[in-house]
């Protein structure tokens, strides 16, 4: 059985004259948790960003489900969920209305008018937020008043309300001291349900800068220049692979 | 010989040499004989009529101001909101819209944000009579293009990648759409809504000057009764008015947090729609009959002269230029020379009579002793607009970092030169930006005192209207249309380069 969840063919992208994806090929499984490497520059964003459609790339084809990002339908694109480099909160809204945000696309109007009413349920985006180790003193608190280790918790805990399956994240332990780390990691590559146990399995992309985080990641990709210099299994990492591309 | 150099501070007093051609003009045509009127004019200020007959005319009519006043801004102010979402780039690129349909709505807007609402009143005055409701629609036209421009800059200012990281979610567009757009629009209605109903009640006296009603119906009748302590009641009533309006909107937070407010506020926002749109089709279908005149728009002829026409319109910039000189140069110089705290007491309650009293007034008092001519009409909208510009320079100078200024105190230079260099030049830039948008309102508001004046297009309309010379009215609203659309352009390329 065909379990290619996402496919990248002959990817590449151009911003004015500057080739930052260079003709990319990639597939990815259902369940696969992947850390992608490369220095500051590499493409890593922009490969993110070409995975969740936020760009197109100027040649090549992104498969999702087998189907073309295009022609996905909202039911589908709901499955992806991305956490990004520099969070894309709303800063008017407080910690809980951005968290609530994450709600938005299984809800109605109603309830986004709700959310911003401050009148909608907050429950959900509580159990969340807690569960990011985020103190219930800042749940209402503007996301400008808030600091960067909170405000990245907020944009973690937006992306799990999704209850997608698939994660595209972008560095997303910056900020974080080292024992949410290990939570916040383990909440993110691992779905869990209300009871806090697993459910079907995870499809994670993370960026990453810190080796020291590659262990619970089954495969690790490589990037520099826009081009993919290595594609292996976590536990074939070696040094040679990392001068590549560092 | 070293090249002279303009900098912010020199260009912000240079435009004062208007006055040089206006002055002598003015002083050619002085007829002494009404002095004795300015006078009278003069001391009434300080001897308004006060009894029970008056105070009574003063409640109704400022009851009046505040209804027309209050029901333009809360249509226009919601519409402005609407028609702002929709003229605004984040709606097209969320719901996939091609940009060619937010050209046209935008192209549209302007058109409607040229003319103002003075020319809409009588316009309209002149198609279905004069009618309480002409007057919030006269209002509410230009007022909605106005505001929703104002809301549609604020979205473009979203920052593009929280638009992106909202749409990511896949939610339903609508909501994408509230989410990112709701804050921008309640901050846009706090800056600058409140604002907009003390702009709505001047705008009702001075549709009242013209026959609408309210206080400035009242204004204009005790001045063409020369009944000037009467004149000044109603001045007064009204400078009242706007200081508790003022000083109410200080008070008004938009609460979001606050369920019940945020749903009496949504409530009227919709009923407020649904009246709208009631009150619209009723004023249509009663007025059915009077689109015949509409129509007639393109039959009749037009005697207008090319070059009649061609002058006029020249005088219309002419007067744009100039009144725009004074409104720019005037108050840094009057500041700049009287820098003392007294003198500042009395330009600041000066400068707030000449935005208390609108210019058709301020015009009609200077027509006692001078003929009417482009200075004149010139000189009233520089003054009005002076007192506008004044108020924002003093805002801006009080809240300012002293510390400069008062260093070069320190080190013997005089007062003045230190407030020109420690205060004022810190300030140029922003204040030269101000002024390039003021000045569209003043290309605008040309049309006013163009009436009264008979000066340029304004008078023009005025006379195609009295005959109801349609095809002229026509040609005259292009054109004003058109110089008010250029005039824009132009302004905001040297705002843009200023900020």
């Amino acid at each position: 059985m065909n379990n290619t969840l996402l496919e990248l063919k002959n990817i590449s992208y151009k911003y004015k004259n500057d080739l930052i994806l260079n003709k990319i090929n990639l597939k990815i499984n259902s369940g696969e948790k992947i850390a992608l490497l490369g220095k500051s520059g590499s493409g890593k964003t922009t490969l993110i960003s070409v995975l969740n459609g936020t760009i197109k790339p100027t040649q090549g084809e992104v498969k999702f489900f087998n189907k073309n990002f295009d022609e996905l339908d909202r039911k589908h694109k709901r499955k992806i969920t991305t956490i990004w480099q520099d969070l894309r909160l709303i800063e008017d809204l407080s910690a809980e209305q951005n968290v609530n945000c994450g709600l938005l696309a299984e809800n109605n109007f109603y309830f986004a008018f709700k959310n911003l009413l401050n009148i909608s349920s907050f429950k959900k985006a509580h159990k969340y937020m807690q569960l990011c180790r985020l103190h219930n003193s800042i749940y209402d608190k503007k996301i400008r008043k808030l600091s960067g280790g909170q405000k990245q918790r907020v944009a973690i805990a937006r992306s799990l309300i999704q209850g997608s399956n698939i994660l595209l994240a972008d560095e997303p332990f910056n900020n974080l001291d080292p024992k949410s780390i290990t939570t916040i990691k383990k909440l993110l590559l691992e779905n869990v349900d209300k009871n806090n146990s697993k459910k079907s399995p995870k499809t994670a992309l993370v960026a990453l800068h810190r080796l020291d985080l590659l262990n619970d990641f089954d495969k690790v990709i490589g990037i520099r220049d826009g081009k993919i210099f290595f594609n292996i299994e976590r536990n074939n990492l070696k040094k040679l692979h990392l001068d590549k591309i560092y | 010989m070293n090249k002279l150099k303009l900098n912010y501070t020199s260009l912000s007093f240079l435009p004062i040499l208007v006055c040089i051609p206006l002055g002598y003009q003015l002083i050619n045509n002085i007829h002494f004989g009404g002095f004795k009127l300015f006078q009278e004019f003069l001391i009434s200020a300080f001897n308004p009529k006060i009894d029970n007959e008056i105070i009574i005319t003063v409640i109704n009519r400022l009851n009046e101001t505040i209804i027309i006043g209050f029901f333009s801004w809360l249509v226009s102010i919601i519409f402005g909101a609407i028609f702002g979402i929709i003229s605004s780039n984040i709606f097209y690129k969320i719901f996939n819209i091609p940009n060619f349909f937010y050209r046209i709505i935008r192209f549209f807007l302007t058109i409607i944000r040229s003319i103002h609402e003075v020319v809409w009143g009588i316009l309209l005055m002149q198609i279905y009579g004069i009618n309480f409701s002409i007057g919030i629609i006269a209002i509410c036209i230009p007022y909605i293009a106005v505001n929703s421009k104002v809301f549609a800059e604020q979205l473009e200012t979203i920052d593009y990648k929280s638009f992106e990281s909202i749409n990511q979610i896949n939610a339903p567009k609508l909501s994408s759409l509230l989410t990112i757009v709701w804050n921008p629009i309640i901050n846009t209605f706090e800056n600058f809504g409140l604002y907009r109903l003390e702009c709505a009640i001047r705008s009702t006296v001075i549709l009242g000057l013209f026959g609408i009603g309210g206080i400035g119906t009242s204004i204009f009748l005790s001045f063409q009764t020369l009944n000037f302590r009467e004149l000044w009641t109603y001045l007064w009533s009204l400078a009242i008015l706007i200081i508790i309006s003022g000083l109410i909107f200080k008070k008004i937070k938009f609460n979001t947090t606050n369920k019940n407010l945020s749903i009496f506020f949504i409530a009227v926002f919709f009923i407020t729609i649904l009246f709208s749109f009631s009150c619209f089709l009723y004023f249509i279908f009663k007025n059915i009959e009077n689109f015949n005149s509409v129509s007639s728009l393109f039959k009749s002829s037009s005697d207008l002269v090319l070059f009649d026409f061609l002058k006029l319109i020249l005088e219309t910039i002419i007067l744009s230029l100039l009144s725009t000189g004074i409104a720019i140069s005037l108050p840094p110089l009057v500041i700049g020379i009287f820098n003392n705290n007294s003198s500042k007491i009395f330009i600041k309650i000066f400068a707030f009579l000449l935005r208390l009293i609108p210019t058709p007034v301020i015009l009609l008092t200077l027509l006692t002793f001078n003929n009417p001519s482009l200075s004149l009409a010139a000189l009233t909208l520089g003054l009005h607009n002076a007192g506008i510009t004044s108020k924002l320079l003093f805002t801006n100078l009080d809240s300012q970092d002293k510390r400069n200024y008062i260093a070069m105190k320190s080190l013997g230079i005089s007062k003045k030169t230190s407030w020109l260099l420690g205060l004022f030049s810190q300030q140029a830039k922003s204040y030269l930006a101000y002024c390039a948008y003021r000045s569209d309102i003043i290309i605008r508001e040309t049309a006013i005192v163009g009436v009264i004046g008979s000066v340029g297009l304004g008078w023009q309309l005025q006379e195609s209207l009295s005959s109801f010379a349609w095809q002229e009215v026509t040609i005259v609203l292009i054109a004003y249309s058109s110089i008010a659309i250029i005039g824009e352009l132009i302004n905001g390329k040297i705002k843009n380069s200023l900020t």
